[in-house]
């Protein structure tokens, strides 16, 4: 493969991208929108940054996360403790958006990233890569941590003229799993991984769709 | 030159150019030969898809922002903060930062996200082709600050979390916050909903002929 075509989503322009790559970023030519970017070791660095992840996922999801203290009295948050009150309230909606936003898609997140990443790492492309690389991409927008972060901070200030606020175990995780993820983020380019999936599908080791007529 | 005048498109989720069926541009359908997804030349109903998401979103924010986030109950009595009166205590108590990052968040971005919506559909529902650069730029401003209205709904969550001290102290969500986390999700559809290259679209339809 000497040249390439590829078409922006921004602006349907199409340009033709010259082999071997360079890395960096490569350009729309009419919008300036980035194409995709190319990063040699991408793979194995996303890779460390999603184990990284999972682990401080678990210890956040574990450990105490707050503790407030009025004149003796004190509670203790975990990092889903809200989602329980909320539960109970009855405040069903709320409740699933905080679980979907806050745990479960970004415990899916990081879990298919390792699903897909660890395989890719030893050489390997898992069957149904391509399906795990499109509910990837669909959930991605609805993971809020960073949003989380915000959240939590500014409740800080909140709570901290009212009493006592302890900073537990999980917080300091969830802080540090906050960087990692904004670190993945900034590297993370689905066109390799395509492309992989793609040489997999040649060699009829990954799930393959047949051309169907509209 | 555009994928559409060469009856080209590209995968939306895996990016892969794929070719058209048909020379008719409106009753295409493709399939990713990668990933299976189906290909069309544009988003489907794309303008007709975010205005009413973008209408609903401005529907709910009515009552997200009249009726009350949260019910504080304390020996003293209830009392129910709006968004309003949140980033009103925050100013009235100094903590100008936090009152200003609460505004931004649960005010302006929302407020700001219909706008640009809703000045992009009329821009491309009447052809316009100038600033094309400056509209994308708009889209993806919409596309980023979205999800960061959820903040406040956030606050709520942690607040109730923490303050729960039985009787003698507890703190509710109020039905303004159901509303408010439906303003998210809708605006976060809306921006999903349109198509950008619809905006590029008037600037280069007459380079095709
Ligand atoms: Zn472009
Ligand atoms: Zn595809």
């Amino acid at each position: 493969m000497e040249a390439h075509i590829v078409c922006c989503h921004e602006c349907d322009e199409l340009s033709t991208i010259p082999r071997p790559l360079r890395p960096g970023r490569y350009k729309c030519p009419n919008c300036g929108h980035t194409l995709f970017r190319h990063r040699p070791g991408m793979i194995e660095k996303l890779y460390a940054m999603s184990v990284a992840a999972l682990i401080l996922f678990l210890v956040t999801n574990y450990f105490p996360f707050l503790s407030f203290e009025v004149f003796g009295n004190s509670t203790d948050a975990n990092f889903t403790t809200a989602v329980q009150y909320l539960y109970e309230e009855q405040d069903y909606l709320l409740a699933v958006a905080l679980l979907m936003t806050t745990v479960v898609i970004p415990f899916a997140q990081i879990f298919l990233l390792l699903l897909l990443l660890g395989p890719l790492y030893h050489g390997r492309v898992p069957y149904y890569a391509p399906e795990m690389m499109k509910v990837l991409e669909a959930i991605t927008p609805w993971a809020m941590l960073d949003v989380f972060l915000v959240g939590v901070l500014v409740s800080i200030v909140k709570l901290v003229k009212m009493g006592t606020i302890i900073p537990g175990t999980s917080l300091w995780a969830f802080a540090s799993l906050i960087l990692i993820l904004a670190y993945a983020q900034s590297i993370y380019d689905p066109h390799p991984i395509w492309e992989k999936i793609e040489e997999g599908q040649n060699e009829g080791r990954v799930k393959r769709y047949v051309e169907r007529d509209a | 030159m555009r994928a559409i005048d060469r009856n080209l498109g590209s995968c939306p989720v895996c990016h892969q150019l794929v070719h058209f069926p048909k020379r008719d541009p409106e009753h295409v359908a493709a399939y990713c030969p990668r990933c299976g997804s189906e290909v069309f030349p544009r988003k489907r109903s794309s303008l007709e898809y975010t205005l009413a998401l973008t209408l609903a979103s401005i529907v709910f924010y009515i009552p997200a922002n009249l009726l009350p986030m949260m019910h504080v109950h304390t020996f003293a009595g209830t009392q129910s903060d709006t968004i309003m009166s949140g980033v009103i205590y925050f100013l009235e108590t100094g903590s100008y930062l936090i009152g200003f990052v609460i505004f931004v968040a649960s005010i302006f971005v929302p407020v700001l996200k219909m706008l640009i919506l809703l000045y992009l559909v009329h821009s491309v529902r009447t052809g316009k082709s100038r600033f094309p650069k400056e509209r994308q730029r708009l889209y993806l401003l919409t596309e980023i600050i979205g999800r960061w209205s959820m903040v406040d709904v956030f606050v709520v969550s942690i607040m109730i979390a923490l303050v729960h001290f039985g009787g003698l102290s507890s703190i509710e969500a109020g039905t303004g916050a159901v509303f408010f986390l439906l303003v998210v999700i809708v605006t976060m559809l809306a921006a999903m909903a349109f198509d950008p290259r619809l905006i590029w679209d008037p600037t280069k339809e007459h380079h095709a002929h």
